[in-house]
C-alpha cells in the first residue's frame, strides 16, 4: 500500500513539474507571468469600473468586491477549459506504464489550483498594501470555499473531457454555454439584493454559490440569503463522480480509437 | 515472468474493427529472452504495449511479476517542446530513480553533448533513439521491452548498445521486436511468431526463424 502511494505521489509530482514547464515555458519568469496576468487584468477591470464612478455594491472597496467574484469565476473557468483537452496530452505520456489515465487530470488540476491560490494571495495582499481591503474575516471559510470551487471546476472539466472525447464539437458548445457565467454568477452585484423572481433562476447556478461562499469567507458580515453550501457541494461531487465514471467507461474506447 | 490470460485487443480503423489479438493466453518463460517477429501489421507493437501496461486490453488480464520497462521505440513519450535533459529528468522522476545519476549516464551514453539542452523536436530520429535507449538503460528493469530500437544508429552506437546489453543480461531479460534475424539470433533464445493466421510459440530460435521464413515465402507466393 505504501509503495502504491509513493508511486502515485512520485508520478503526480513529476507530472505537475512537467505541466508547469509545458504551460509556462522555459523562462523562470514564465510562471510569474501566469500569476501576474490574471491579477493585473482584474486590476484593470477594477480601475475601469472605478473610473466610471461605480459605487461598490457591498463594503467599502470595489476592488475587493469585484476580485472575489472575478477570481472565483476564473478559477472555475480555467479548470473547466484546461481539463477538457487533457486526453490529447495523455496519448504520449501513456507510453510510460506508471502513468495512468487519470494522473494527468489530477496533475493539471493541482497545478491550476495552486496557481490560483498564488494569484489570489498576490492580489489580496496588493489590495491590503494599498489599504483597499483588510485581511479575510473568516480564513477557514475562505479556504473551504476555494477547495469546493476547485472540486466543482475539476468535476466540470472532467465531464467536459469525457464529452469532448465522444463529440469533438463540444469544444465550441461549452464555450457558448459558459460565456453567460460572468453575468449570472454575482460577479458585479450582490445576489441577496436581487428580486425573488431573479434569484429563483440564478440560484441553480453553482458558480453563483461559489462566489457567495468566497465572499462570506472574506467579509465580516456578507450575510448571503442565497448561499446554499450543500447545493454546491453536491453538484461538485456529482460532476466529479460523473466525470470519473465517464472516463473509466470510455477508457478502452479512447485507447482503441 | 509475465502472464497473459485470455487477452483480446481490437482497433477501429475507419469504422472497420480489426482484431489484433483474440483471447491470447501465454506465459513468458522465466530466464529467457523472447523474440517477437512477424510481418508488418500483425500486432507486434500492440502486443508489446499491452505487455508493458501502457495500453489496456479489451478483455483478459495481464500479470507482471517483475519490473517491466516501457516499450523502447524511437519516439514514444518524448515531449517535443522540452529539452532532452528535461525529458530524461521527467522519466527518472516517474520511476523514482536518482535523477542526476540518470542524467550523467545518459549524457555519457548518448554522446549528444550540447544537443541535450535543445528541444526534442530539433532531434533527428537517430538522436532520439540514442536518447531513448540511454535513458532506459540508466534505469534498472527486470525486463526490457525493445521495439526495433537497436536497428537504428551508426556502427559505434550499435556496438555500444550491444556492450550495455551484455552488462545487463545476467540480471535482466529482454523481449524484442526485430526484423533483423541476425539480431534475433544474437539476443533471443525463443520467440513468438505473429501472423494474420495466428500466433505460435517456438522454443528454439532457429525453429522460429525457419517458420518465419516459410510463412513469408507462402504469403509472397500468394500475392
Amino acid at each position: 500500500m505504501q509503495a502504491v502511494l509513493a508511486l502515485q505521489f512520485r508520478v503526480l509530482a513529476a507530472l505537475v513539474l512537467r505541466e508547469t514547464r509545458a504551460t509556462f515555458g522555459t523562462t523562470q519568469i514564465g510562471y510569474l507571468w501566469a500569476i501576474i496576468t490574471p491579477a493585473a487584468s482584474t486590476a484593470v477591470l477594477v480601475a475601469i469600473f472605478s473610473a466610471i464612478g461605480r459605487q461598490p455594491p457591498f463594503g467599502a472597496s470595489l476592488a475587493l468586491f469585484f476580485a472575489t467574484g472575478v477570481l472565483t469565476l476564473e478559477l472555475f473557468n480555467k479548470l473547466g477549459n484546461s481539463l477538457m483537452t487533457v486526453f490529447d496530452a495523455n496519448k504520449a505520456l501513456l507510453t510510460y506504464p506508471p502513468i495512468k489515465e487519470t494522473d494527468v487530470l489530477f496533475a493539471r488540476a493541482i497545478l491550476i489550483a495552486v496557481t490560483y491560490v498564488l494569484i489570489m494571495a498576490v492580489f489580496f495582499s496588493g489590495l491590503m498594501l494599498f489599504g483597499l481591503a483588510g485581511p479575510p474575516a473568516h480564513p477557514g471559510e475562505l479556504m473551504t470555499a476555494f477547495a469546493t470551487t476547485s472540486l466543482l471546476g475539476f468535476g466540470f472539466g472532467t465531464v467536459n473531457a469525457v464529452i469532448l472525447s465522444l463529440w469533438e464539437s463540444w469544444r465550441h458548445v461549452e464555450k457558448i454555454l459558459t460565456r453567460p457565467l460572468f453575468f449570472v454568477s454575482g460577479v458585479f452585484y450582490v445576489p441577496s439584493y436581487l428580486p425573488r423572481r431573479a434569484i429563483e433562476w440564478l440560484e441553480w447556478n453553482p458558480v453563483l454559490h461559489a462566489v457567495e461562499w468566497v465572499r462570506s469567507g472574506y467579509y465580516v458580515n456578507y450575510d448571503s440569503t442565497v448561499l446554499d453550501k450543500s447545493y454546491i457541494l453536491w453538484v461538485a461531487l456529482l460532476l466529479t463522480f460523473l466525470g470519473l465514471a465517464g472516463e473509466r467507461l470510455t477508457r478502452i474506447r479512447r485507447s482503441s480509437a | 515472468m509475465i502472464e497473459l490470460h485470455g487477452v483480446s485487443k481490437s482497433y477501429k480503423v475507419k469504422a472497420v474493427r480489426k482484431h489484433v489479438l483474440n483471447r491470447l493466453s501465454f506465459t513468458f518463460p522465466r530466464d529467457r529472452n523472447v523474440a517477437i517477429i512477424g510481418p508488418n501489421g500483425a500486432g507486434k507493437s500492440t502486443l508489446m504495449r499491452l505487455i508493458s501496461g501502457s495500453e489496456q486490453p479489451d478483455e483478459g488480464r495481464i500479470i507482471r511479476h517483475v519490473r517491466v520497462s516501457w516499450p523502447l521505440g524511437f519516439s514514444g513519450g518524448f515531449n517535443g517542446s522540452m529539452t532532452g535533459i528535461e525529458n530524461v529528468r521527467f522519466v527518472a522522476r516517474i520511476y523514482g530513480a536518482d535523477t542526476e545519476a540518470v542524467i550523467d549516464y545518459v549524457r555519457d551514453f548518448s554522446e549528444l553533448g550540447r544537443s541535450l539542452n535543445l528541444p526534442i523536436r530539433t532531434y533527428s530520429s537517430g538522436m532520439k533513439a540514442r536518447l531513448a535507449f540511454g535513458m532506459s538503460m540508466a534505469i534498472d528493469f527486470d525486463c526490457y521491452l525493445i521495439d526495433e530500437i537497436t536497428a537504428v544508429g551508426d556502427e559505434s552506437f550499435k556496438k555500444k548498445s550491444q556492450a550495455v546489453f551484455k552488462e545487463k543480461l545476467p540480471n535482466s531479460r529482454i523481449v524484442m521486436i526485430s526484423h533483423s534475424m541476425s539480431q534475433i539470433r544474437a539476443y533471443c533464445d525463443c520467440g513468438l511468431l505473429l501472423t494474420a493466421g495466428g500466433i505460435w510459440y517456438y522454443d528454439a530460435v532457429e525453429d522460429l526463424i525457419d517458420a518465419y521464413s516459410a510463412s513469408m515465402a507462402r504469403s509472397a507466393r500468394k500475392s
